[in-house]
């Protein structure tokens, strides 16, 4: 496996530099099934993300890898979640402000992704309508990308509009069906299969 | 069942509908928990299984098996089912920030129309124990029975939106737990909400025996088990991961579980 930390020092990377090694560190531990490497992912995200937002603490960059990493370390430490996840909203919100286009719509994507899967009130941030909202945001701002439209379909699942989200997950493959091959298509379509599969089993 | 086949194999059965979480998330703990109660017991550590189910026909279906010798469900699944599925309290379950013993509170439009049960009228209530109609009716709202016939009552695990729909006027109520109840001056639209009838204490939860499918000398060893679990050897701390501080021996309002 390679180190977790890159060779610069934190004080020589620049900002896109350290937001890069908290977006590497998140694919990294999607992937990992070591419990103790997952959490050195996770620390090392947040000295990432901490050290961007020394750096800049408006760019919209630092906030939302600060929001990323701070969800990382929500998964690593289960028992402190719900008040990790609170301050993982407070970054991505202010994200959303600074540039709600960064990443893709990164911004209001990833909050709706939050807002839906989260324990709901009153023990934990979860929200299913607010993260609806969300999921809409991002999905007028960058229509064509297939995550957007794939939580926007999560979302009208868990808010009890089932139809909507068959739509969403219909509309979601076709997209992703558009894109040349890659790895990131492939679990996007991997996703969309099988949410549409439970969806029609259901109904 | 045969006291040899349950030495081979009994399940306990966690039904926590309405409850965050899917089969696999609690599915760890629940293991736990069986493993410590059952040496608890002085059974043998793999003599008791655990089973998590998180919506209440699939705890129905999984207590229609016949391993299935032990249940842990939220009171209300106890009120709706203990007759037609033999439910025998052996505990009371003590849950931490809550205790063993809940109010159950009825939430209305502040100001709104709703005062009592006759001006419910055609309004639904919204509860995570809405799957148990005959708990709404006649334990957390005994106070208000009868309600009117046209009174609907529907299942909900978002109480969040429930009280959006509240706030916003529309023709429901919610009827929350204790947890939730606490909760409520967190809300930024609390100044909407007012409370309009409140329960007497009733249980949280409960672990019983399933149709009579635990001889009773087993059944008295898990008794026991249960009550001094929380003062074994790490059973604190396996009780915390579960959000339970331990049990008591079973204190039943005097109509709980009669047809």
């Amino acid at each position: 496996m390679p180190p977790i930390r890159p060779a610069a020092p934190l004080s020589s990377m620049t900002v896109e530099q350290l937001a890069a090694a908290v977006a590497a560190d998140a694919r990294r531990i999607d992937l990992e099934t070591d419990s103790k490497v997952r959490d050195q992912l996770a620390a090392d995200a947040m000295q990432n993300a901490q050290a961007c937002l020394e750096r800049a603490p408006q760019a919209a960059a630092c906030l939302y890898y600060d929001g990323v990493a701070l969800g990382l370390n929500a998964r690593a430490h289960p028992l402190q979640a719900s008040s990790v996840l609170k301050s993982m909203l407070e970054a991505l919100s202010s994200a959303e402000a600074a540039d709600p286009s960064y990443d893709q719509a990164g911004p209001a994507r990833v909050k709706a992704l939050v807002l839906i899967k989260a324990p709901a009130w009153p023990l934990g941030p979860g929200d299913p309508e607010t993260g609806l909202a969300a999921a809409r945001r991002a999905v007028a701002l960058r229509p064509a990308y297939p995550p957007n439209v794939l939580a926007l379909a999560e979302a009208l699942a868990k808010t009890g509009d089932a139809h909507g989200a068959q739509d969403a997950y219909r509309h979601a493959r076709d997209l992703i069906q558009a894109l040349p091959p890659s790895r990131d298509r492939d679990d996007w379509q991997h996703q969309a299969d099988q949410e549409l599969s439970k969806l029609s089993a259901s109904h | 069942m045969s006291t040899l086949t349950l030495a081979a194999w009994a399940t306990l059965v966690f039904c926590a509908p309405g409850y965050p979480g899917g089969a696999g998330d609690g599915q760890p703990y629940v293991d736990q928990f069986a493993k410590v109660a059952a040496t608890t017991a002085g059974w043998k550590p793999d003599s008791l299984g655990a089973a998590y189910e998180p919506s209440d026909q699939g705890g129905l279906a999984k207590l229609s098996d016949k391993d299935s010798v032990l249940a842990f469900m939220p009171y209300a699944f106890y009120v709706e089912h203990a007759v037609a599925l033999h439910l025998a309290p052996l505990a009371q379950v003590d849950v931490a920030g809550v205790g063993t013993q809940e109010h159950w509170t009825l939430v209305g439009k502040a100001g709104g129309p709703v005062t009592g049960p006759s001006s419910m009228t055609g309004y639904t209530i919204l509860s995570v124990a809405g799957y148990a109609p005959e708990f709404v009716k006649h334990s957390a709202l005994a106070a208000w029975a009868p309600l009117p016939a046209d009174v609907k009552i529907e299942a909900t695990g978002q109480i969040l939106s429930a009280l959006r729909r509240v706030a916003s006027g529309e023709p429901v109520v919610a009827l929350l737990d204790q947890t939730q109840a606490a909760a409520l001056p967190t809300l930024p639209f609390a100044a909407q909400l007012k409370t309009l009838t409140q329960s007497a204490l009733l249980p949280v939860a409960l672990i019983t025996v399933v149709d009579a499918r635990l001889p009773d000398a087993r059944a008295k060893a898990f008794q026991a088990a249960l009550v001094k679990l929380n003062s074994t050897n790490g059973g604190a701390e396996m009780l915390a991961s579960l959000k339970l501080k331990g049990f008591v021996l079973p204190q039943l309002p005097g109509n709980a579980g009669l047809p």
